[in-house]
């Protein structure tokens, strides 16, 4: 025996190449993900050429082994070296947008997935094969709706789905959100034995950091509400935050609110493991197919166009996240919802020493340890404009390493692998858009701001029992498009990122 | 004979405890090789050993705790007196690390994607016990050496930046000092030359005299040689290229080229065989690098993996320097486990010998040019490559290549693009 290793980081073998190909993730972009190869300390250096070159003998196309997106750094850097920069000096710019592709510039082009053709009809086309859209074509083939089609775009993670922390908690401000996190929460845990796939749920507890009065003020009302609700938040002192991350400054917050049962997940698997079920459910999932417009019907959406031909439908549910806004508009509706870059890193893998994600109020730092070891952590930037972009800044990457250096000192030697960006889709309430707009079959699924991932497993349940005829949640009359005509709308205030 | 006579170790430095003779100033990773001790580490997932392979800092199978700083590159660490090194990721020690287990529990793969979704017990458990054998190093101690000083809150202007001190940065470097432009070259290793350090004899190669008189020209028309400098990546800042540069222990350096020439050359390929992990397989340009600057011999019979006239040249090297050398010129499998004892040549069948060289072409760094939006092209075996035209002009307006990062091509021949490349980027 033996093993024929071609990412030596991550110990990803010829085998394990072949078996992703095999399970249909054939474009390298997808064979990264589903194996880890190039993702650890080297960056894909010493492996893509020869994964490349593996491929190609098992009969991808050229265009399925273009290289993945390249992301800086290009060499470890440690986080203390990079708090040194003067961010104030560091522009915002859309850097080289990895979406979509420009012409001839190099980022890998959409590679010609042999999917099986396109329906001529289903009855309800999801556009979005984000968590959203894969939950929920799983969620509606349980309740017996089965001709679903899925259109994504790209690869699958492609889009915030495949791009955020992986957070999830049931610390909200308001009941409804307490009570879908709480849902997500149970079904992340169950995911992996219903789902057959793991998604490493480890429930290490959030930890927000309050700096100030006025924050202690806000996690305090917060904390109230939990325990009203049912959850075992907790507002602790700083002394008592070390006991939970020792390695914390503890001289730079004034409380702070714990809750041990939060989690985080590994994203990348919760969509292979929902696609998968959704098709074996009846669905269909097809990558790499664009949507270009809608023929309309009087009050109705008719029919999807697609760069792959036209999908005849009952009803069309829109669930593309930072893209629901264009996707929206393609049929002349207009969403609120306004798409904003968020910037995250990620580290060398490190022996386990941090339990739970750890956030501080006011700043949107937060960072958390991934199953394999990496810190992994993201800020907002109060600065960054609205618009889809995904480009990465060396900015965030100063403005990230001071923070989080000031807040757990020891991260000053942690290196830095990788940066990449996703989309917030940021409403004006920070609350989501759900239910019909502009046309009575043309639902919404969006505006989750950053946390639709984790609230994903509890939502798809209830619009699926909702589009199966089994009950209509108060969500849906909550969070409908109509309630910006409708005067001020209560704000979900407790937002990190 | 660990090291050619002329070449004697001064100073010792600490490998778990254990001093070990160096010379001061090569690389952790050669004195290793020197001293026999090709295991250096354990890999992430089936804790397989491994030693230094590329020994230019582009892999990441030579990580140790130095400093009190996890997963630093022993192929970038210089041996000084009060080195002080710990091996990581193994129990109790890399030589017998019980975790090695996994690799023979799960000898046909460990599919981390199914493992053990039976019932919520069984996965409670496995994500558990993935956790703790999760991660390589351990967190920096608190002690951890000093953060270097922050770097000058303005960017540097430098009318030209180029990228890798081999045949065709320094030749793209020359042509744009010759005009009098103010030039930075960057290049991660701590020695100019590039491929030419491994002093392989090429037809038409420029030896390295003739890189020690770019650099000072460069230096007469006001520019820099920054060695042991990386670039860690480009991104675009107001609208233009933005650098960020690292030298280690010495902070970052900000940089804003008014054109750019890449010349990174390419990252030497892994041994595709069974078992091509193995300690004691490294590249042979590091290995090359490693003797003629070192004395470093990487054992007393080598295989030299790899077809053409650089894999000969090396094997060439390699005989001068009295290592017994067995031409590879395919390697189906690798034996041993601490380190190589033996390779399978198809056609030949087991051949004895204790390291294993690999002179296979290398694959372009293509990853700093495409940071910056430049096409690359997919070779005929799938490796892609910058595209240039014939001065060497990527898509990119201001962004030139020059190089192996370009495909294959010769040290003189790359000299010669590199050259093209310095005089368009002139204009």
């Amino acid at each position: 025996m033996g093993k024929e290793i071609l990412c030596a980081c991550e110990d990803v073998t010829v085998d394990d190449v072949r078996r992703a190909f095999e399970t249909g993730y054939r474009d390298l972009e997808s064979v990264k993900r589903y194996t880890g190869l190039g993702t650890g300390p080297c960056q894909g250096k010493s492996c893509i050429a020869a994964v490349a070159r593996t491929l190609l003998k098992l009969g991808a196309t050229p265009a399925e082994v273009a290289p993945f997106t390249a992301r800086p750094p290009v060499e470890p850097v440690p986080l203390g070296e990079l708090a040194a920069l003067d961010a104030a000096t560091l522009g915002l710019d859309e850097g080289v947008p990895a979406e979509p592709p420009p012409e001839g510039a190099g980022v890998a082009p959409v590679a010609a997935h042999p999917d099986a053709p396109l329906p001529a009809r289903a009855d309800i086309v999801i556009v979005g094969g984000g968590i959203m859209g894969l939950s929920l074509a799983y969620e509606l083939g349980r309740r017996g709706v089965r001709d679903v089609l899925v259109l994504e775009r790209g690869y699958l993670n492609a889009g915030a789905s495949g791009r955020n922390g992986g957070g999830v908690r049931a610390q909200w401000s308001t009941p409804t959100m307490i009570r879908l996190a709480r849902r997500s929460l149970e079904l992340c845990d169950r995911f992996a034995v219903d789902m057959g796939i793991n998604v490493w749920t480890r429930r290490g507890g959030y930890l927000f950091l309050a700096p100030t009065p006025e924050q202690v003020t806000r996690i305090e009302a917060n904390a109230t509400l939990h325990r009203r609700e049912g959850l075992r938040t907790r507002v602790i002192s700083p002394a008592e935050a070390l006991e939970v991350v020792p390695e914390l400054d503890g001289s730079r917050f004034l409380a702070a609110s714990w809750n041990p049962d939060d989690a985080v997940v590994f994203p990348w698997p919760f969509l292979w493991g929902y696609a998968t079920r959704a098709q074996a459910g009846g669905a269909s999932v097809r990558t790499f197919t664009r949507v270009t417009g809608f023929e309309t019907s009087g009050t109705r959406i008719a029919a999807v166009q697609t760069d792959r031909g036209r999908v005849a439908c009952q009803l069309v549910v829109n669930a593309c996240g930072a893209w629901s806004k264009e996707v929206a508009a393609l049929a002349g509706v207009a969403l609120p919802n306004r798409p904003t870059r968020h910037e995250i890193l990620v580290t060398e893998p490190l022996r386990p020493w941090l339990g739970p994600l750890v956030s501080v109020l006011g700043n949107g730092l937060y960072f958390s340890q991934s199953q394999r070891g990496e810190i992994v952590g993201g800020m907002g930037d109060p600065v960054e404009p609205e618009g889809v972009v995904q480009g990465s800044t060396l900015r965030f990457l100063a403005r990230f390493a001071r923070a989080a250096v000031t807040t757990l000192p020891r991260l000053a030697g942690v290196k830095v692998i990788r940066q990449w960006a996703g989309c917030y889709d940021v409403t004006p309430d920070n609350n989501p858009v759900l239910g019909p707009a502009g046309f009575e079959n043309f639902h919404q699924l969006s505006g989750f701001v950053g946390h639709g991932f984790m609230m994903a497993p509890a939502v798809a349940e209830l619009y699926a029992d909702w589009l199966a005829g089994r009950g209509k949640d108060e969500i849906f009359g909550r969070f409908g498009v109509d309630r910006f005509q409708r005067g001020p709308v209560a704000k979900e205030d407790f937002i990190i990122g | 004979m660990p090291r050619l006579p002329a070449f004697p170790s001064d100073c010792t430095v600490t490998v778990d405890g254990v001093p070990l003779p160096a010379r001061a100033g090569e690389p952790l990773a050669a004195a290793l090789i020197a001293a026999g001790r090709p295991l250096l580490s354990r890999s992430a997932k089936y804790h397989r050993p491994r030693g230094a392979f590329c020994l230019v800092g582009a892999c990441g199978t030579c990580l140790v705790r130095a400093g009190g700083l996890p997963n630093q590159r022993a192929c970038r660490l210089p041996c000084a007196p009060d080195l002080v090194i710990e091996t990581q990721n193994a129990v109790p020690s890399v030589r017998h690390d019980l975790l090695g287990l996994l690799d023979a529990v799960y000898a046909h793969g460990m599919d981390h994607h199914h493992l053990m979704t039976w019932n919520a017990l069984a996965n409670r458990a496995a994500v558990a016990v993935a956790r703790q054998l999760a991660g390589l190093g351990q967190l920096p101690g608190a002690d951890a050496g000093p953060v270097p000083p922050g770097p000058p809150a303005q960017a540097e202007p430098w009318e030209a930046l180029v990228v890798g001190a081999g045949p065709a940065g320094l030749a793209a470097a020359e042509a744009l000092a010759e005009q009098g432009r103010r030039v930075l070259l960057a290049d991660s290793e701590p020695v100019a030359g590039g491929r030419l350090r491994a002093r392989l004899g090429l037809t038409g190669e420029p030896g390295l005299d003739w890189a020690a008189g770019v650099a000072a020209r460069v230096r007469a028309a006001g520019g820099e040689v920054a060695l042991g400098t990386a670039v860690l990546g480009f991104w675009i800042d107001a609208g233009a290229p933005l650098a960020a540069l690292r030298g280690e222990g010495r902070g970052l350096r900000l940089v804003r080229p008014g054109r750019i020439v890449l010349c990174p050359g390419g990252h030497p390929t892994p041994l595709a065989a069974v078992d091509g992990d193995r300690p004691g397989v490294h590249a042979a340009r590091g290995l090359l690098a490693a003797l003629a600057e070192h004395g470093v011999l990487p054992g007393r019979r080598i295989a030299v993996a790899g077809e053409g006239a650089e894999a000969q040249a090396a094997a060439a090297r390699f005989a001068a320097a009295g290592v017994a050398v067995e031409a590879a010129p395919a390697v189906a499998r690798v034996h041993g486990r601490a380190r190589v004892r033996a390779v399978e040549v198809p056609g030949r069948g087991r051949v004895l010998c204790d390291a294993v060289a690999v002179a296979l072409p290398p694959a372009p760094a293509v990853t700093l040019a495409r940071l910056l939006g430049a096409a690359v092209e997919p070779g005929e075996d799938g490796t892609p490559a910058v595209r240039v035209d014939a001065e060497g002009r990527t898509s990119v307006p201001g962004l030139l290549a020059a190089g192996e990062v370009t495909g294959a091509v010769d040290p003189a021949a790359a000299a010669e693009r590199g050259r093209r490349a310095g005089e368009a980027a002139r204009g």
